[in-house]
């Protein structure tokens, strides 16, 4: 049975620009869409990814680490996140309503529009970032994807007080920083304390999440 | 042979597991954390550093001896030991101002590991990895900042963000440094290192357009949590800004460096002096008064010298007697009135919580730096050494003492409404709501404060002492 390490090898011809373009559209997804299912998705790809640009960088074994513990941080949004969907449960709504609502989904609301083109600005700016102030020690394209992660991360940051939105830009910032960081510093003691970092930053905002779900529902009731 | 640097990191997480198993039982809790706290605070100070002491039996400590973590050597110098003993004491006396007005808060457990990492943020060399230990306990800090009743404190998390962007900063400096020693000619990495330094201090000590965590975690959160951050978490950044300035003196030595500090501090005195006296929130009221003091310390770094330096360590010895007691009497006042602390909400309540008004107001009074109050033992010889060389700053910082007292005024004024009887009386209820246990608390902090204030002979000797251990300014 191949191992995870195994399994990262035989996909390691993705680790260049495929994987940046993968970052590029996971962040992106994460700065516009606000369906927890798809957030979830897109971080759980975007950490497949970052691991990917890190087996360039620092050992295999060491980068696969980093990726267990971003999936582990997925899981625990997922949770919670699930968890909060069924406190929240709407009341039914009669069935002409569901459709208009359905259609609404495909329907790109304002909020989405102005995340969007916000996500663009700061694409172009990393990008131009990338080209003019090119980050030591590490490749053209790293330096890309470093910039976009800390980018969107900022701009997911910057643009809600949602709990889950604002650990989602953290952790997307953090991962930003982490891939260059790698490279100037691969000592296990710092990937350690990163690893831990990311874990308590997610943990916060599940924590945050769930007091705002309990808070709901005590206004409710 | 026990290492003393192991027992302050090790203990207060051991007793944070205990004291989260025993939360149910208040006063055990919170004594505990006092106790444990305050035992640390004595041995940092009292300990010998060089010599093992006989503990029981053949068990000895030594408080010097280095421990190696990941690779990272931890070692208990003579300025950690004041620094040290600062946090401890203050946490001590933070945690029994909790038991009466905060009981089964998880500010306790919290409380106490946070102490350990920000002891090891202290203890470790080289210091950049403190960074990373600060950034664990702003994350941990979430949780004692959150009440656990109520919609979720936008304060932890804002505070968490701008610590989060303070990391890379921090981080990457060290490597530069590293490679400006390999490579002496590349003097832009210099620069590069010192505005990556001063961006990333600016985040963490709510530097002006950095400030709004400040405000926001003083408003919705936890506040004797908030207090916590305010006093000792903010204390070890500024001990690791010492630091920094020791590890690379030549920050300190640029023509620059005291007026981009003064002109910071300037910016948070003015804020704070314009925003306080128009706060409608006791609780915003608290945080704009925290960057006024925060204001005038950078003030008194910018004087460049070794007497600034002693009255930046002067105002962290200071600065709990104002904000914790104002903390406390604000999350007695919040208990009273429902969680809603709008002035509006507090009309009257003076006189149902009279301890809380107290605490409240006396420390605020301190935070504004008035006469013989303990903040007016560090503002008034500031404002005496600044008026030399620049008297603007003296009238905007005496100015924004001014505007502080008066957002207190209007607070206390609010409090003091007194309720009216149908035959339109004034009518002042016959007793409190507040316990004798609570009073006693309350008046041992107001006490404390006072001698504070009135005997700094005691405690400014203890801040120049502590400044004479760091060089970077001697000529």
């Amino acid at each position: 049975m191949p191992t995870l390490v195994d399994l990262l090898e035989r996909v390691s011809f993705l680790a260049a620009m495929p994987a940046v373009a993968g970052v590029f559209v996971t962040a992106g997804t994460l700065a516009i869409s606000r369906d927890w299912r798809l957030n979830s998705l897109a971080l759980t790809v975007q950490y497949f990814f970052l691991v990917l640009l890190l087996t360039r960088l620092i050992r295999l074994e060491v980068a696969a680490v980093k990726g267990l513990i971003g999936w582990l941080i997925c899981m625990v949004f997922y949770l919670t996140e699930r968890r909060a969907s069924t406190l929240e449960q709407p009341a039914p709504v009669e069935e002409s309503a569901t459709v208009s609502q359905r259609w609404r989904r495909w329907i790109i609301s304002a909020r989405a529009s102005f995340h969007l083109l916000a996500g663009i600005l700061i694409s172009v700016a990393a990008y131009t970032a990338a080209l003019r102030i090119p980050l030591p020690q590490v490749p053209g394209d790293i330096t890309l994807a470093c910039y976009l992660l800390a980018g969107l991360g900022l701009l997911l940051v910057g643009l809600s007080d949602d709990p889950m939105q604002v650990g989602l830009g953290l952790l997307t910032f953090l991962s930003g920083f982490e891939l260059f960081y790698v490279a100037l510093e691969p000592s296990l003691a710092v990937a350690g304390l990163m690893g831990a970092v990311s874990f308590l930053i997610a943990l916060a905002a599940a924590y945050l999440r769930t007091i705002q779900i309990a808070a709901g529902r005590e206004g409710a009731a | 042979m026990i290492s003393g640097t192991l027992l302050l990191l090790i203990l207060p997480l051991v007793m944070a597991g205990v004291v989260y198993s025993l939360l149910r039982w208040t006063a055990l809790s919170a004594l505990l954390s006092a106790g444990t706290a305050l035992v640390l605070g004595i041995a940092a100070v009292a300990l010998p550093l060089d010599q093992p002491m006989q503990l029981w039996g053949d068990r000895q400590i030594e408080m010097g001896e280095a421990v190696t973590f990941l690779g990272r050597e931890l070692v208990l110098e003579q300025a950690d030991r004041a620094a040290m003993a600062i946090l401890f004491f203050t946490a001590a006396g933070l945690f029994l101002l909790a038991w009466r007005f905060t009981p089964r808060s998880l500010l306790f457990p919290m409380g106490l590991g946070l102490l350990s990492l920000l002891s090891g943020a202290l203890l470790i060399r080289p210091p950049i990895y403190a960074a990373l230990l600060v950034e664990i306990a702003a994350a941990l800090s979430v949780f004692a900042l959150q009440a656990e009743s109520g919609p979720p404190a936008r304060g932890g998390l804002r505070y968490l963000t701008f610590t989060t962007l303070a990391l890379p900063g921090l981080l990457v400096t060290h490597w530069l440094m590293e490679r400006y020693v390999l490579t002496p000619d590349e003097t832009e990495l210099l620069g590069t290192t010192a505005i990556l330094l001063a961006v990333s201090f600016a985040l963490l000590l709510g530097v002006v357009p950095f400030h709004t965590w400040v405000s926001t975690i003083t408003n919705d959160s936890v506040p004797l949590a908030s207090a916590f951050i305010l006093t000792i978490g903010n204390g070890v950044i500024w001990f690791l800004l010492f630091e920094f300035l020791e590890a690379y003196p030549w920050l300190s030595d640029h023509p620059r460096f005291s007026p981009i500090v003064s002109t910071a501090g300037l910016a948070m005195v003015v804020v704070g002096a314009l925003l306080a006296p128009a706060q409608r929130r006791p609780g915003s009221l608290m945080g704009y008064g925290a960057l006024v003091d925060s204001g005038a310390a950078l003030l008194a770094l910018a004087m460049n010298d070794e007497s600034g330096l002693t009255l930046v360590i002067l105002s962290l010895l200071m600065r709990p007697f104002g904000l914790v007691l104002m903390a406390a009497g604000l999350t007695g006042l919040r208990a009273h009135s429902g969680n809603d602390d709008s002035f509006d909400a507090l009309r009257g309540l003076g006189w149902k919580a009279p301890w809380s008004t107290a605490a409240f107001a006396l420390g605020g009074l301190s935070v504004a730096g008035l006469p013989i109050s303990a903040g007016f033992t560090w503002r008034w010889p500031l404002c005496r050494a600044l008026a030399a060389s620049n008297q603007n700053s003296v009238l905007v910082l005496i100015l924004a003492g001014i505007g502080v007292m008066v957002g207190v005024w209007r607070g206390l004024a609010a409090l003091l409404v007194r309720a009216r009887s149908p035959k339109d009386r004034s009518v002042i209820p016959q007793s409190s709501s507040e316990g004798w246990l609570t009073a006693m608390v309350v008046i041992a902090a107001i006490g404390l404060g006072a001698a504070a204030g009135l005997f700094p002979q005691y405690l400014a000797p203890l801040a120049a002492r502590l400044a004479e251990t760091f060089t970077f300014y001697t000529p």
